[in-house]
């Protein structure tokens, strides 16, 4: 009995020792709660580059108020119980001043109610869904835009453009996909298109066939599918290779080249339709801080900008109310301030959204790059 | 029912089930062996798809450019490599627990599963890789409206893995090793008295598994084109229910659950709901073991008292 | 008859052998010579086995359809060639420390070490032993207060561990069952210790360094301990191998977050009707199960697991699907833990005057938890030692002579289930009110997976491993945090030493002895 209770004694000795505070110096502490483990990872990688991109021009330009920022990251692993302990752990321990994320809708939304409750500003780059900001919570801002709107712009160009008159709505069963697949669908049938076939597929697994000579047999003009790149790749490259060829349509998960090689190369990710906000990196403020990181290595695809601006509007309320560290003072100044960021100026409205949401359609062309569609 | 839907979803049945067949032997060959559940065998297929992309792509970069070539070469290295990671991990880990109880190994299995995850998720990066597409096209049955297809890539997964499962067969029934391994399955003390090295047999049942593994690893890359570091978990869930349905310890009934597996599972997923086939799979399992408790092929365990 | 020859043979050997080696001075002397050329046979084989292992993974990286080669990589952890070159010079210097002299000694002390039975009185001695947990508990708490206070680690670390500390040393007393007429030396200690374990989380909480997180961490903490214990009936106890416990847990959970949506049922409600309903779901998992042995058994437990998580996450507009439903906080006779009042519910803190602090509603959760898992684990000791643990175990050791003495095998497997699943329930209740909302993605089957493992590195069927591995397992990625993307990595590697280092568990599963009295005629 006493060697078991030793070890732990040890165990905990080593690894508490190591959990130390840092020395007392004055920084500005920004958590950022993204899925650094996991199945997201990939987009935990994109809100981590931007986020630290961010605060590295910011400090080379004296900082927020003279203090440097610092990022402090928390693996949520894009699951809810993970994101509470990241929050609980922010506020009561790293004391941070100000938090970036989550990614996933389901973990930004119970970590939002700690970061509420403590009166921390939270900007969240990523969560589209939109009961993220309907819950009265006076800390949250977002970056991104809402799974109806994009919905509504899917809806819409399936209807207009393709002219299809019946479709198939797939999700992959997660908050996200289901969110905008729901979206999409709903809008749809405002529309009077037919939405004849609604299924889901299980991430993590990699054959759809079943599923698409269930499309195939159910004769739709066009499908749409809410979810990410993975997912999205796989179903797309087994269409057509059953020889499925109508339009796929999708959201902005999978606003990462990595659709492309999930789909198995440029022949079958061609052709691809997508929704997403305005590409930021047209923009000319962009273009300084794409250089930056393509030094890194990284071409800022997905939500890299996105978590980018977030750094930049928390840097902005602060540096405006300065010394205020009052989550609903700075969310109120930043909803009544235009602020510039790497995406363009942008404005927001008294539930946090942002005002302009210009959701387009993009479509993926012969070098593997997405281009607006005309 | 259209019989041109009906046809390609056996077909893609046939398919899946092949892979959840090649997974299954090793978890059904470990079992019988040494009865543990190896939960770390669908990582091992997981780091043999990485192998592979690795593989092939230096294979290209030297200069190999013929297909057939290029895919041989790459089977074998990658089998090779993946063959010594199943070696490796039992040495390491499983040996020194094997005189233990029963569920150690198990949870140390998970540790290592978790351990390969992640170790190649940091490696390699969480992105998602992939390999360009070599062999597209099939055969087209049916008429322009009513059609079902049969890609040549369905036709290679079944025909390597009847070649695998045969000669698998016949290294078990008809070679020197082969009996020793039934031999240390049937009875390891008295395979021990009678002077064979149980220790080695063993280890070369989980290279073999692995080996396997490694195969169904390349089949899949080139199948659907892209992987992740998560790959293995899910799968291996499946290879696993389809190596007991068919009867743990059995090799053709690891093949037959698994082929049965993927088939009623596309049937299913492609008739009714996509959502709930996985309900139906484990549902399914579920009322076989309840009237053939010990799988579709497997020997009824004696219990002597 | 060939047995003859040989042995004629071996004692010619024999005795040749015997003049050359003498004693003492002999074998210090054909000893001493070490075989390093073997030893570096063996570390050059290991140490290219294990670069072959690792370096295609580290170096070669895959970059979409090319791949890029770097020999240098760092961290030189990550590296294969490096690893490669660390296990070899470590084999070397094993292999070399082995052949000497107290290389031998020690190799033998570690092989004895892990074999033999030890036969321990738990009565012997019973006050002393008393006094020496409770000097070593009280040792290495205020070592960790001390620690914190100066500020080394966290404070809420170390009122943490203090916290787990005091749970663990209680769980020892309360677990020794009582024996008639003779003196329990915990019979004082443990009242006082439990009224401490209430006291002192208020009084860090007062000073505030107790605050939501740790508590927070501590209740996931407790919820697995619970868990564990529930499950230990199953696995530990009664040896049916569950892989599906994770679904009692989700009942428990749901019951409560939709009985809240659909039948208004409150906190208090639900901790009872809830934990009936999962042992129900125990009960209708047992039947099937009744003929099915060791490894088909996993499986199907298994696929029940899932097909309750599926169910979850696929009807949507039942249970709220993937995005999961909310649940509902405790009230103490209708006062809430809440900000703001809604509809006339009162909030606590204006009913005590008191400034709000979102921790009350943790540190209640937290207080209840602790009774009600002392609760449990004073029932389950008890019942150990009763005629219904025995059949458990029994059952475990060979259930066919079991059945012969007559013991109803259906009666005493589904009592288990029920039991085990009873526990999760409580645990899930707990866990939705903890979190305020219930989502699928917490049910999964690695759920079920770490709650095994909690079971069989606490040693199977012993109450106090499984709940310092409770705590382990829990509270270990939490510690690791700071190790961010290595945190997951770090923890599947600590698993396997550990199970390397103690297959059997942390504690050996000590079976209760029954003194006999002395009774003089």
């Amino acid at each position: 009995m006493n060697k078991g209770f030793k070890k732990l004694f040890i165990a905990a000795a080593l690894t508490t020792a190591l959990s130390a505070p840092a020395l007392a110096e004055e920084f500005i502490k920004i958590g950022l709660g993204a899925p650094i483990t996991g199945g997201s990872a990939a987009f935990g990688k994109q809100l981590l580059l931007g986020a630290e991109s961010a605060a590295e021009a910011i400090n080379a330009k004296g900082g927020v108020n003279g203090k440097k920022i610092r990022i402090i990251q928390g693996d949520d692993a894009c699951e809810p119980k993970q994101a509470v302990a990241v929050a609980n752990r922010f506020v009561d321990q790293e004391k941070v001043d100000a938090v970036v994320g989550h990614f996933c809708s389901s973990s930004t939304i119970p970590a939002s109610e700690i970061y509420d409750e403590a009166n921390i500003l939270n900007v969240t780059p990523a969560s589209t869904n939109p009961r993220v900001t309907e819950r009265d919570l006076t800390t949250l801002i977002r970056v991104c835009g809402r799974d109806d709107q994009q919905g509504e712009v899917d809806a819409k160009f399936i209807h207009e453009n393709l002219k299809a008159k019946r479709i198939a709505v797939i999700n992959d069963k997660d908050t996200y996909g289901v969110g905008l697949a729901n979206a999409t669908r709903d809008a749809a049938k405002q529309l009077g298109v037919e939405v004849v076939l609604e299924d889901g597929v299980t991430r993590g697994e990699r054959d759809y066939n079943a599923l698409v000579t269930k499309i195939k047999a159910s004769d739709v003009d066009a499908v749409f599918f809410g979810g990410l790149y993975a997912e999205a790749g796989l179903l797309v490259r087994q269409m057509r290779q059953q020889g499925l060829t109508i339009p796929f349509v999708s959201d902005d998960g999978i606003a990462d080249p990595a659709f492309v090689t999930a789909a198995g190369g440029i022949p079958f990710a061609e052709g691809t339709y997508m929704s997403f906000l305005k590409d930021p990196r047209g923009e000319p403020a962009a273009q300084e801080v794409m250089l930056k990181l393509k030094e890194k290595g990284s071409d800022a695809e997905g939500f890299t900008l996105y978590s980018y601006a977030a750094v930049e509007a928390i840097a902005a309320a602060m540096d405006a109310n300065k010394g205020v560290k009052d989550g609903t003072v700075l969310a109120d100044w930043i909803k009544n301030n235009d602020i510039d960021t790497v995406l363009g100026r942008k404005g927001w409205d008294e539930k946090g959204d942002p005002k302009t949401n210009d959701f387009i359609i993009y479509v993926w062309n012969k070098e593997g790059q997405y281009e607006p569609v005309q | 029912m259209e019989w041109h839907i009906l046809s390609q979803q056996i077909v893609n049945g046939i398919s899946l089930g092949s892979i959840y067949g090649l997974i299954a032997i090793g978890y059904t060959m470990v079992y019988g062996i040494i009865g543990m559940i190896n939960f770390a065998h669908g990582d091992i297929y997981m780091v043999s798809a990485y192998i592979t992309a690795i593989v092939f792509a230096v294979v290209t970069f030297l200069g190999v450019d013929a297909v057939a070539l290029s895919l041989l070469i790459t089977l074998v290295i990658t089998m090779a490599i993946t063959g010594l990671y199943g070696w490796y991990i039992e040495r390491t880990v499983y040996r020194p627990l094997r005189t233990t109880n029963r569920l150690a190994p198990l949870i140390t299995a998970i540790g290592v599963s978790l351990l390969l995850q992640n170790y190649v998720q940091i490696s390699q990066g969480p992105n998602v890789q992939g390999v360009p597409s070599l062999i597209p096209g099939g055969f087209t049955i049916g008429t322009a409206d009513e059609f079902f297809r049969i890609r040549y890539m369905d036709m290679i997964i079944v025909t390597v893995s009847i070649v695998a499962m045969s000669l698998l067969t016949f290294v078990i029934h008809k070679t020197s090793l082969g009996r020793q391994c039934r031999a240390v399955e049937q009875d390891r003390k008295m395979a021990t008295i009678l002077g064979i090295n149980t220790g080695r047999i063993i280890s070369t049942v989980f290279v073999i598994g692995s080996m396997m593994a490694a195969v169904a690893g390349e089949l899949v890359t080139f199948n659907y084109g892209s992987f992740d570091f998560y790959i293995g978990f899910v799968l291996g869930i499946k290879a696993f229910s389809a190596a007991v349905l068919g009867g743990i310890g059995s090799l053709p009934g690891a093949m037959l659950g698994g082929l049965l597996l993927g088939v009623l599972e596309s049937i299913f997923a492609g008739f009714v709901s996509s959502d709930y086939k996985d309900v139906f799979s484990f549902s399914m399992l579920v009322l076989v073991l309840v009237f053939k408790p010990s799988g579709l092929m497997g020997r009824p365990a004696v219990e002597k008292v | 008859m060939s047995h003859i020859p040989t042995s004629t043979g071996q004692d010619v050997a024999l005795a040749s052998v015997v003049p050359k080696s003498p004693a003492v001075d002999g074998a210090s002397a054909t000893r001493s010579s070490i075989d390093f050329k073997h030893s570096l046979k063996d570390a050059m084989v290991a140490g290219v086995l294990t670069m072959l292992v690792f370096s295609p993974i580290t170096n070669f990286i895959l970059q979409q359809y090319s791949f890029k080669v770097d020999w240098f990589r760092t961290p030189l952890f990550l590296n294969g060639i490096s690893i490669g070159l660390l296990v070899a010079f470590v084999r070397f210097f094993v292999s070399v420390g082995i052949q000497t002299e107290t290389g031998e000694r020690f190799t033998q002390k570690y092989l004895t070490a892990q074999k033999g039975v030890e036969v321990e009185d738990e009565h012997a001695d019973g006050m002393q032993r008393l006094k020496k947990i409770l000097l070593w508990a009280a040792i290495a708490a205020g070592i960790f207060m001390a620690l914190g206070l100066s500020g080394v680690i966290y404070l809420g670390t170390a009122a943490a561990v203090v916290l787990v500390i005091l749970f663990i040393v209680i769980a020892m007393g309360v677990r020794i069952p009582k024996r008639r007429g003779m003196k329990h030396p915990w019979k004082g200690a443990l009242p006082v210790l439990f009224l401490v374990g209430l006291v002192v989380p208020l009084v860090f909480f007062y000073f505030g360094i107790f605050g939501k997180s740790w508590a927070n961490n501590l209740i996931l903490a407790m919820i697995y301990v619970l868990l564990g214990l529930g499950l230990n009936i199953v696995v530990g106890l009664a040896g049916l191998l569950d892989l599906g416990f994770v679904a009692f847990y989700a009942v428990g959970a749901y019951f409560l977050a939709l009985g809240a949506q659909y039948l208004d049922i409150g906190f208090w409600t639900a901790l009872i009707l809830a934990p009936v309903a999962a042992a129900l779901c125990g009960g209708l998992l047992g039947f099937p199960v009744l003929k099915m042995h060791g490894d088909y058994l996993a499986i199907v437990t298994l696929g029940f697991g899932e097909i309750i998580r599926l169910v979850l996450v696929n009807w949507i507009d039942f249970t709220g699907g993937p995005n999961g439903a909310p649940a509902p906080s405790p009230t103490i006779f209708n006062l809430e833990f809440i900000r703001r009042a809604k509809g006339d519910a009162v909030p606590i803190h204006e009913f005590l005057g008191i400034p709000y602090s979102s921790d009350y509603k943790f540190i209640f959760i937290y207080l209840l938890l602790f009774i009600i898992s002392m609760g449990v684990l004073r029932v389950f000791t008890q019942l150990r030692v009763m005629p219904i643990g025995r059949s458990w175990e029994a059952l475990r050791e060979d259930e066919i002579a079991c059945r012969s003495l007559g013991i109803n095998h259906v009666t005493v497997k589904l009592s288990a289930f029920m039991l085990g699943a009873f526990t999760g329930g409580i645990a899930g209740v707990f866990f939705a009110t903890a979190q305020g909302f219930v989502s699928p993605m917490s049910f999964n089957f690695f759920e079920s997976v770490l709650i095994l493992s909690i079971v069989v590195l606490g040693g199977m069927g012993n109450a106090i491993g499984v709940i310092i591995a409770a705590f382990t397992l829990t509270l270990l990625p939490e510690f690791l945090r700071d190790f961010a993307g290595y945190r997951v990595l770090l923890f599947g590697l600590l698993m396997i030493l550990m199970m390397i280092w103690r297959p059997n568990g942390l504690l050996r599963a000590k079976r209760p002895v029954f003194e006999r009295e002395e009774v003089s005629v």
